[in-house]
């Protein structure tokens, strides 16, 4: 199995900039080094060819939008699955993990996005939790103690080994795992999003740490899409898109627009004649929505714009910005703080989720497993979602069986969803077939406005370009769609309109047939600012 | 075919658990000094005259009619991904009031039982309904909420039953409610047994068993065939998937608890309609327990709850014959654990291995193919060549022809994996 797909190197395209010497000249072996890469799972793009090099001793860090491999990448290297292809090599020599437990004894040690520790126990309770220091049978919190006292000041992590980890602040639990996979022996860490969780302040802290570990001659592998956090702590940095390494970077010669480009894709639609269907009607208004936080600023603020028929309005973002809460709150999963929805004519703020899609809205979700389908439901079953109180699925109080099963079967013949009957099981398909059943579902029910969150997201590119002729298609019917994207790509080749939403609020509409993916770079990580905003 | 190996997938799971709980329990028999094959034989043993058979099969199905009932109950909030632990407690309550409606009014035949019947449905499906408000509006898990409602029924029952609802006599030593007058009693269905030129029994087989199918058939129809069934269905497999698609979740765990606890009022009913007519301070408990166990063993689907519940009352029935024996009577009792921990395990086992062959079936090929689109007709072709992507996936050709057998498929797989 272990064929490396490709040969090591820095793979030809998109490499920005000087990767750094690379390290095929240097003496030193690499602390890790991933050759050929390929992780695939059922219906999913993970990970293909991807190609990683990390010297020993820096800081390394890995970019990429959410769905981009990241985490299944990590995951591959920390042993929690193995790849299908490809070899990882520790300071040289070629290692296969079985599970964390061989990971950690290698000297990888992972601190998660979400900490791992028990609230109730203290600094030294959790850190030696599964490897404790015994004597005699019994813990040895003398021996532990000084260990971790050991560790803390060679790293400046400033732990008292016996406070309860319930009393500490979030980047002192931060601090905590970082000492327990150092206390395991760890060389090489990997921080999966470590800074997602802070402050800005503890996020200057957490980059002191960092110095103190690399000056110790430690690795440290530094998981993000924050570009600005990665240009000021990594030494290199490598870009993940769509599951595979795209280039390395320097961050002192590379702008964060350039790291955004190379994240979300510079290739232009290649120049089609197209001829705007914008119509006049609006389908759906937005007035003033504001969703509240119970703490903090709302995720969503005062945010104006109107779809019309027969138009694509892009919104555009890096993810996090409030786009999740907007898709919320037009299919009426949360309650506005302010503002007025409109459906056609109709006020639809009050409507419930039921009311709304029987007035015209549909949904395409950004995680189809989670709201898109019933996965251990048979096809024929995720037809009738979403759309259970209207023909074919139903008749009157009863589910027509055979009319969503002879439906299925039309959706799987024209949207090509490729699956043995609508009685297989939701889970059977790969990802970009489940997506054409949801988009072929949706579109069945012929909705006045689709509201699209990441149409596109973990499909392949066949499945892709599938469902941006759909897109396309309905757009020139005269259906308003309402697309949120983080693909540039996408967003420039399908919008009539687009927004630019930053903090929850739009900062900036552009036209799509002019923006530059620099200029939409420099918006969505508010480089840029304009006077245009909405 | 198809239709044949869906049957044998259902009937799998629990087989393989009465197999392995029958060879479990037989090795405690055996260490408890206890000859396995002689409890089987007492068990099996439905007596010598007909009349002696036919009054097996009465208690058996006697028993298994509140059985079923409760299972039904439990199966629904189930089905939701709501454990109702509360329908000992909602039971219970529910029949003590009935009963006490039932013995205070004076109504003819039929409509007698159907207000007591009706009262019972009301009081636990409100007593239910508070689990799903509690939920509902603070968050409380209804886990934890119908357990504490329950050790509430039962104590409220009690108080009843002692005080204001007491019809016996004082210093009587089992306490009851006033009995129902006959109006208000359910017709056996013993003429059954004469007609099929069966021995009739000298117990009553109740009426109540036809309220029983109707329900089980009302409530099969209600969730697999109507929409509300289908949210009730899907906000149990994912309950953000149905919210996006319109089920309002907070009104369908008050509708489903409701519903649940409707059913969950008809358990005391079959025994105080038909044989008790009275609540009374030994009043068959731990039904609401046992339909855990029983919708355990029967998956949730009414059919499988019957089944489940004609074998737990079967185990139940040969209770007293294995103590005339001098057998001690947990066998019984170690048999039905072994089984519902036999049937949590097998159901597992069996979801993993219909969820691993339907990804054999299409989802892994289609990757291999690359172009995430394959049909599971596609795999054998999709596997012979990983480089096949070049040809967008479309050697359909030879894999159209094995999409026969799931298993053949699978066999095919691992060759080439190989």
């Amino acid at each position: 199995m272990a064929t490396a797909g490709t040969p090591a190197g820095t793979p030809a395209g998109l490499s920005k900039g000087a990767p750094g010497g690379g390290g095929d000249g240097t003496a030193v072996p690499l602390a890790v080094e991933l050759r050929g890469i390929t992780k695939r799972f059922p219906g999913v793009v993970a990970n293909k060819d991807i190609e990683l090099r990390v010297r020993r001793g820096e800081v390394h860090a890995i970019v990429g939008e959410n769905g981009a491999g990241k985490s299944t990448l990590m995951k591959t290297l920390y042993g929690m699955h193995r790849p299908d292809e490809g070899q990882i090599l520790l300071h040289g020599r070629e290692v296969h993990f079985r599970s964390p437990a061989d990971a950690i004894a290698a000297g990888i040690g992972m601190v998660h996005q979400h900490f791992m520790l028990a609230d109730y126990f203290t600094v030294l309770e959790n850190v030696v939790l599964g490897s404790e220091p015994t004597r005699g049978g019994r813990l040895d919190r003398a021996e532990a103690r000084r260990r971790i006292r050991e560790i803390s000041d060679a790293y400046a992590l400033g732990l008292d080994p016996d406070v309860l980890v319930e009393d500490l602040g979030v980047g002192d639990r931060q601090r905590v795992e970082i000492a327990k996979v150092l206390y395991r022996g760890a060389t090489t860490l990997i921080l999966d999003e470590p800074t997602a969780v802070l402050v800005p302040q503890e996020v200057d802290e957490l980059f002191g740490n960092l110095a103190e570990l690399k000056r110790e001659g430690l690795t440290v592998i530094f998981i993000s899409h924050k570009l600005d956090e990665v240009r000021k702590v990594a030494d290199s940095i490598t870009v993940i898109r769509r599951g595979t390494t795209v280039g390395t970077a320097d961050p002192k010669t590379t702008t964060a627009r350039q790291l955004a480009e190379m994240m979300v894709g510079t290739e232009l639609p290649s120049p089609e004649t197209r001829t705007s269907t914008v119509r006049e009607t609006p389908v759906l208004q937005l007035r003033d929505v504001t969703v509240a936080a119970p703490t903090g600023r709302p995720p969503v603020d005062d945010v104006t714009l109107t779809v019309r028929e027969g138009e694509v309005v892009g919104i555009a973002g890096v993810e996090g910005n409030g786009q999740a809460e907007l898709v919320d709150a037009v299919m009426g999963l949360r309650s506005l703080a302010a503002g007025t929805v409109l459906l056609g004519g109709d006020d639809i703020t009050a409507w419930s989720t039921r009311a709304r899609r029987e007035a015209g809205l549909g949904f395409i979700p950004e995680d189809r497993h989670r709201q898109g389908m019933l996965l251990d439901a048979p096809l024929w079953e995720n037809r009738i979602l979403g759309h259970q109180t209207r023909p074919p699925a139903v008749k009157g109080p009863f589910i027509d069986r055979r009319g969503a099963r002879s439906d299925t079967a039309r959706i799987m013949q024209d949207y090509d969803v490729r699956a043995p009957g609508p009685d297989t099981l939701a889970v059977a398909l790969s990802g970009g077939n489940q997506q054409k059943l949801i988009v072929g579902r949706e579109m069945s029910a012929r909705p006045r406005l689709l509201l699209a969150a990441h149409p596109t997201r973990g499909v392949d590119v066949g499945a892709q370009g599938a469902i941006w002729r759909l897109l396309e298609e309905a757009r020139a019917e005269g259906m308003g769609i309402l697309l949120i994207s983080a693909d540039l790509d996408e967003l420039i080749g399908l919008s009539d309109t687009l927004h630019v939403m930053l903090r929850g609020r739009l900062v900036a509409t552009l036209d799509p047939r002019s923006v530059t993916p620099e200029e939409l770079g420099g918006y969505m990580t508010g480089a840029r600012t304009t006077a245009g905003a909405a | 075919m198809n239709v044949l190996r869906r049957i044998g997938l259902a009937l799998f799971a629990p087989v393989l658990a009465i197999v392995v709980a029958v060879v479990i329990s037989s090795a405690v028999m055996a260490a408890l000094q206890v000859n396995p094959f002689r409890v089987f034989e007492v068990m099996f043993d439905f007596g010598e005259t007909p009349a002696q058979q036919t009054t097996a099969i009465v208690v058996i199905l006697n028993r298994a009619v509140p059985l079923f009932l409760a299972g039904l109950a439990v199966s629904i909030a189930f089905r939701m991904g709501l454990f109702n632990i509360g329908v000992e407690g909602q039971y219970r309550l529910a029949t003590v009031l009935a009963a006490g409606v039932g013995a205070a009014v004076a109504l003819p035949g039929p409509l007698h039982v159907l207000l007591i019947v009706l009262v019972a449905m009301a009081v636990a499906a409100l007593w239910a309904g508070l689990v799903a408000v509690l939920k509902v509006t603070r968050g409380v898990s209804e886990v934890i909420s119908s357990i504490m409602l329950n050790v509430i029924a039962l104590g409220i029952a009690s108080y009843l039953l002692t005080g204001p609802l007491r019809g016996s006599p004082e210093g009587a030593s089992i306490i009851s409610t006033a009995e129902i007058p006959e109006s208000g009693w359910m017709p056996s269905l013993n003429g059954v047994f004469g007609a099929l030129g069966l021995a009739t029994p000298p117990r009553q087989l109740y009426g109540f068993l036809l309220v029983a199918v109707v329900v089980g058939v009302v409530i099969a129809v209600l969730l697999n065939r109507t929409r509300f069934g289908f949210d009730l269905r899907a906000a149990g497999l994912s309950p953000s998937a149905a919210s996006a698609s319109g089920v309002d979740s907070r009104g369908m765990v008050v509708k489903t608890m409701l519903l649940s606890g409707a059913v969950a009022g008809l358990i005391g009913m079959p025994d105080l309609l038909g044989s008790t007519h009275a609540y009374t301070t030994d009043f068959t408990s731990g039904l609401g327990f046992l339909g855990i166990a029983v919708a355990l063993l029967g998956r949730n689907k009414p059919v499988g709850i019957a089944l489940g519940a004609l074998l737990f009352a079967f185990l139940d029935r040969s209770l007293v014959p294995l103590q005339i024996q001098d057998f001690p009577a947990s066998v019984v009792t170690i048999i039905q654990g072994t089984i519902v921990l036999a049937v949590v395990i097998a159901n597992e086992i069996a979801r993993r291995v219909a969820l691993r062959a339907a990804e054999r079936g299409s989802a892994v090929p289609a990757i291999v193919a690359g172009d995430g689109s394959t049909g599971p007709g596609q795999s054998a072709s999709g596997a012979a060549s990983t480089g096949g992507a070049a040809d967008g996936g479309e050697g359909t050709g030879a894999g159209v022809s094995r999409t026969a057998g799931a298993g053949q498929r699978s066999d095919e797989r691992q060759e080439t994996g190989a």
